[in-house]
């Protein structure tokens, strides 16, 4: 009833795994490939029998949403992601800089403010970094970038840089770990001293299980998967 | 505080209407097969309505029952599966731990209820209906087993909320989707374990029973017979 | 190690470290742009929002439940992603009178409306022939200019504008706006339909009871209920209340537990909970009950005088029933004449008790005749206006009240006749809300022939069906949880109740609220019609006609108008015990004589056709609006298990001697047409009697539903029920036959149907 072991520890990045490798075999990994394509198409393919769309124009030109939604992997470089629970940097369409604003004072809560209601800490929408941003730092090209966003009445395209792949069937919740006053560098790192937020921790099993463990609260499966 | 959660199911009050079925897939990302697969018998409903269908016309009665995951004290699913998927958590439910699962379906082969089912593909839904997912509950992929969970997700939030306010849990206070839709009110839910809990008292019922009681798999849900 | 990696763990990391260096997340150009949220909620924690089911027309009350979830939407032509309230899951509203915080499958299901893959998400022009189903999507400033151009020449006509607005039956405001809106057109016509109306009961109570409304049971203090074929736990008047008062009459009372006999000719779910299940021959339950009364009566167990008026309607009441002896009776209904006079005394001898008429018997010839004898029945046990009989729920003035007869209004027969003739006067355009006659009518009444006639059909429907198909202008409505929402319900509580609820989500699509176009469009045409709907939009024409009751007591206490308003819409709505007038009796027709027995007739002759058609109301998809639904789709049937698809139900021992098998392909004739479906043999239906569900064969409902299964109502006659006019849609006689081995049946239990009970042990 152990939990599984995991790779490795949780301080390392992901780079220093890749030596090994390329000791492996291709072949095997060819078939891999292939399994994972089938996979994808067979999970693409519309499962209702007599759907009448192919031969009804009215369906084509009635539907405003077309697509399958599905658990399936997107493209095979996120189903090779998933397999080795590595997590792709995101590309942030604002360099946002986390130190400067935690320089002035302000707190994480102050953005992610979800974190001690629900489950996701969240990210505030541009109407809040505008609130300031029309007047403070107007000149830096970042702050020109947000501000082209808004004028174009968009919101900016943030990547989530902490999430679970779909087949880790992780449900955390915020909340009840700022309650029992778990710091946000615990899992996050010191943000005061980053810039652009990256996956800095890398939240494994492991991880939360040497935590909870050491606080004496659950660790039952079901506690993070359902 | 640990709980013992467990259900009663009053058959005289049961309509089979069904209500409880979709309220399932509703609260519990349940996809739906299609036509094709659901004839080969691949559709997923972790709450079923059974009919019995007793005597001749005109002579002709019928008896519903409906059937979510017995939650067994000693369950059949458990001991057979090789990864440790199936297991039985602290709360005392058979939980189903998709990571762990690898799809032999062994579990499915030993429950005698016939409460769990297999995804033989990766569900999918046509866009925008991904929309109603629910954010609480995960989404299976194909290969792994899935089953009732007593709506697992509305007992930590539940669970969660009192320990915010400092408090106990009340009875009553929440319930699965598909007691909290019955519009008989046939279904009960609550902690086994404590004595003044409705679902406790109905439990000692006189009309209180398990089904496939001599198997000896100590089912926490208990039937009430219907009085007809 | 996670799973499946075992063995080809170390083989595929190399190909996984080839593409991460190439794999990023976000990429500039690859995203979605997004819109900004207007969203005030936490992510992740769900907010509970009112709201007003309108699956069907019991009219409950929901308890929406939203969180913040990405909706891909067009916002001014541009495709975007939008950080919004959604709706994740339907509850019962748990303040509301008539459901309590109950709801049932079709309820559950309404999620899947407004995320429906094929609602239609923006205005539509036809530009190809009718039916062909080729639009081009044109702007609602476009749109409402076209509506509002095609009917400014009608607006003008002095004498009669042919301008006929169609839609579901309505119990609110929309009703009124509705009106409203058309009195601007001289000579216009407002045709409310649905399949399984119940407007012969309506009569029938209006002469009996006067009042012209469906009643309130209150099972929960009976302790005896005999009910003819109603479906009142199912799909009849209003399932959620009448469940919730049936879990109370059984177990619900310290030492009581209610007894209840079902009467019907094919077990319904509802009769399948009976504890005596009896079947009657088709339109003989009118006979049946007046043989209960002779029994009461001649048996001194009441007196003919205490059914009062309602008995005046009998011929020959007074006189004790002469001609419906036992075994009169018996003999015209099938149950044996023991059966009658225990019945009777039971009913008798366990107060209060109630009979409970509805859907088929109904739906016959003589549906008025039957609906009477109940009534008086009823009145004779004293069940009428009492505790644990039947009652009239109070309404209130202003609300769309229960309708009182109303004279001159056109069933889709009579608007079909109409049309194709242009007599009394043709007609110009049709508005059609919300009902779907294409499909839901016998094709001896001609509606799908005379749209093709109609120089002008525009449609506010979600969807395309076989009734939107026909038409040139498409405007969608808002999914009803989008929607600003009232509904006054008919039954199924003893308060006044008016449902009020502001939508519980952003509309997803670029659709726009019916209600709102046509007090724009009003507007547009100007003048009168201007006037007639006064209005800035449908939010303000709500509170202004729902602010008078703060005056009254009720659920809501509140210290200003924007108190009123605001905590009215944070309940679901208003209840309370009177806005001043809570009932009005209709008055008897003069002309109308107490009824003589009338023998139902039939559409086929006996020998041809030798059984009875029932088309009946499907738990998953009730008249087949739900049919669009894939939950309900793959809901299975509970007396069948039935999935995807419609079924033959035909008697084990019919069926044995046709030698037909289950899943069977059979082929169901009548005079009308032809349909093929497979044949589930079943041990609780009529030997002489072949039923089909209604909801599944539409031609056009989108993806799930089009071209699945075959409709009954394709193979009804037109015939009517003789006083009333109601569609008599259980008096045609069919044959059958086996065509072959597959009829694709699909079925979630494959197992035996009789897996008893005795697996429950102690």
């Amino acid at each position: 009833m152990d939990a599984p072991k995991p790779r490795q520890s949780s301080g390392s990045s992901p780079a220093a795994r890749r030596p090994l490798r390329f000791l492996l075999l291709l072949p095997l990994a060819c078939g891999v490939l292939g399994a994972l394509w089938i996979a994808r198409a067979e999970a693409g393919r519309g499962h209702f029998s007599s759907a009448p769309s192919a031969n009804s124009p009215v369906t084509r030109q009635v539907n405003s949403s077309s697509g399958v939604f599905s658990p399936a992997h997107p493209s095979v470089g996120e189903a090779l992601d998933d397999f080795f629970d590595t997590y792709p940097t995101p590309v942030q369409p604002i360099a946002f800089n986390h130190s400067i604003h935690l320089a002035k004072g302000m707190k994480c809560t102050a953005c992610h403010s979800g974190v001690t209601r629900g489950p996701d800490a969240g990210i505030p929408s541009i109407t809040f970094c505008m609130a300031c941003h029309q007047v403070i730092a107007t000149t830096n090209p970042q702050i020109k970038k947000l501000a082209a966003y808004a004028a174009k009445g968009q919101d900016v395209p943030w990547q989530r840089v902490y999430w679970f792949y779909p087949s880790a069937h992780v449900r955390f919740w915020h909340a009840p770990h700022i309650r029992a006053g778990v710091d946000c560098s615990v899992c996050h790192g010191d943000m005061s001293r980053e810039t652009v937020a990256v996956r800095q921790k890398g939240l494994t099993m492991q991880f939360c299980l040497s935590c909870h463990r050491a606080k004496g609260v659950s660790v039952d499966c079901t506690t993070c998967h359902y | 505080m640990a709980h013992r959660w467990g259900m009663v199911i009053d058959l005289d009050r049961c309509t089979g209407c069904e209500a409880c079925v979709v309220a399932c897939h509703a609260e519990n990302n349940i996809a739906t097969v299609g036509e094709k697969q659901a004839a080969m018998g691949r559709a997923i409903h972790w709450i079923r309505v059974e009919r019995h269908w007793e005597g001749e016309f005109p002579n002709v009665r019928v008896r519903f029952q409906p059937i979510p995951c017995q939650q067994c004290d000693d369950a059949p699913c458990e001991p057979v599966c090789p990864t440790y998927a199936s297991y039985q958590n602290a709360q005392g439910l058979n939980a189903q731990i998709y990571n762990r699962c690898i799809g032999t379906r062994y579990c499915a082969n030993a429950c005698p209820y016939t409460g769990r089912y297999f995804n033989w593909f990766n569900p999918s839904w046509d866009k925008p209906l991904q929309l109603q997912l629910n954010p609480d509950v995960s989404i299976r992929e194909s290969g792994v087993m899935e089953k009732c969970t007593f709506c697992f997700q509305r007992i930590l939030a539940a669970e969660a909320n009192a320990q915010a306010e400092k408090r106990q849990l009340r009875d009553g206070e929440f319930s699965p989707a598909c007691v909290q839709s019955c519009p008989s009110e046939a279904m009960v839910f609550g902690d086994l374990d404590d004595p003044q809990s409705e679902v406790s008292r109905l439990s000692r019922s006189d009309r209180g029973v398990k089904l496939l009681g001599e198997v000896g798999t100590f089912p926490k849900v208990t039937y009430l017979t219907r009085e007809s | 190690m996670k799973r499946r990696t075992f063995l080809i763990f170390s083989a595929a990391s190399a190909a996984g470290a080839l593409v991460d260096v190439t794999h990023k997340k976000g990429l500039p150009g690859k995203e979605m742009i997004r819109f900004i949220p207007e969203t005030k909620l936490v992510p992740g924690v769900a907010v509970h929002r009112p709201g007003i089911c309108t699956q069907c027309p019991a009219g409950c009350g929901l308890d929406v439940r939203v969180m913040e979830g990405h909706a891909e939407v067009v916002r001014n032509g541009q495709a975007g992603l939008l950080r919004m309230g959604l709706a994740k899951k339907l509850e019962g509203n748990p303040e509301h009178p008539v459901n309590l915080g109950k709801l049932c499958a079709r309820g559950q299901a309404g999620l899947q409306v407004t995320y429906n893959p094929d609602r239609i998400g923006h205005p539509l022009k036809r530009v190809g022939p009718r039916g062909s189903g080729e639009y081009i999507e044109i702007s609602w400033e476009a749109a409402i200019g076209e509506l509002t151009d095609r009917l400014r020449p009608l607006a003008s006509q002095v004498d009669s504008s042919g301008l006929v607005f169609l839609t579901q039956p309505l119990r609110g405001q929309r009703q009124v706006l509705i009106e409203r809106f058309l009195s601007v057109f001289a000579g216009s016509a407002h045709v409310p339909f649905e399949f399984f109306d119940d407007a012969v009961l309506r009569e029938a109570n209006g002469l009996s009871f006067g009042h012209y409304q469906l009643p309130t049971y209150d099972l929960a203090n009976s302790r005896y209920v005999v009910s003819l074929g109603a479906d009142f736990l199912g799909t009849w008047n209003s399932p959620v209340a009448q469940s919730l008062a049936y879990g109370t009459m059984r177990q619900g009372r310290s030492g009581v537990r209610g007894r209840f006999v079902q009467v019907e000719t094919r077990m319904t779910q509802t009769g399948a909970n009976a504890d005596e299940w009896l079947s009657a021959n088709p339109g003989s339950e009118g006979n049946l009950a007046l043989g209960l009364a002779h029994v009461l009566i001649n048996e001194h167990l009441r007196s003919a005088e205490s059914a009062a008026s309602a008995g005046d309607l009998i011929e020959g009441w007074k006189d004790g029933l002469p001609q419906y002896s036992s075994e009169a009776v018996a003999w015209k209904t099938g149950v044996p004449p023991a059966t009658i006079r225990r019945l009777a005394r039971d009913l008798s001898a366990h107060q209060p008790a109630v009979v409970i008429v509805g859907g088929s018997p109904l739906a016959q010839t003589n549906g008025l005749f039957t609906a009477l004898a109940v009534n008086a029945l009823n009145a004779l046990l004293g069940s009428a206006n009492q505790p644990g009989g039947l009652q009239f729920s109070p309404y209130a003035a202003g609300f769309a009240a229960p309708a009182e007869p109303r004279k001159g209004v056109l069933s889709p027969n009579e608007l079909a006749q109409q049309i194709l003739t242009g007599r009394p006067s043709p007609v110009q355009a049709l508005l059609v809300y919300g009902a779907n006659p294409a499909f839901a009518t016998p094709p001896g009444w001609q509606v799908k022939e005379s749209l093709e006639k109609v120089p002008f059909i525009a449609s506010f429907s979600n969807f395309v069906d076989e009734t939107t198909e026909m038409a040139d202008l498409l405007l969608p409505d808002h999914s009803y949880l989008e929607s600003w929402l009232d509904h006054v319900p008919e039954s199924g509580t003893n308060e006044v109740v008016i449902g009020v609820a502001p939508p519980a989500m952003e509309p997803l699509h670029n659709t726009r609220a019916t209600p709102d176009v046509l007090i724009e469009t009003a507007h547009r045409l100007g003048g009168r019609a201007a006037q007639a709907l006064p209005w800035k939009n449908y939010e303000e024409m709500l509170r202004s006609t729902v602010l008078p009751l703060r005056h009254f007591p009720g659920s809501v206490a509140a210290g200003s108008d924007d108190d009123f308003w605001k905590k009215v819409q944070q309940q679901g709505g208003w209840w309370g015990t009177t806005t001043g007038q809570t009932s009005k009796s209709a008055s008897r027709p003069a002309s109308f004589s107490p009824v003589k027995e009338q023998q139902p007739e039939f559409d086929g002759s006996a020998k041809d056709f030798p059984f009875h058609f029932l088309p009946f109301a499907s738990q998953q998809f009730y008249d087949g609006r739900n049919a669009n639904l894939p939950w309900l789709q793959e809901m299975p049937d509970v007396l069948t298990t039935a999935m995807w698809g419609s079924w033959v139900e035909i008697n084990l021992q019919t069926a044995q001697e046709l030698q037909i098998e289950q899943g069977d392909l059979v082929e169901v004739a009548s005079a009308h047409g032809v349909l093929q479906a497979p044949a589930v043999p079943s041990p609780g239906i009529a030997p002489d009697v072949i039923a089909m569900p209604v909801g599944q064969g539409h031609a056009q409902y989108g993806r799930y539903a089009t071209g699945r299964g075959a409709n009954p109502i394709s193979i009804l006659g037109p015939q009517r029920e003789t006083n009333t006019g109601a569609l008599a849609w259980a008096s045609t006689r069919v044959r059958i036959r086996r065509v072959g081995k597959n009829g694709e049946l699909c079925l979630f239990s494959t197992g035996p149907i009789t897996w008893g009970e005795k697996q429950l042990k102690r």
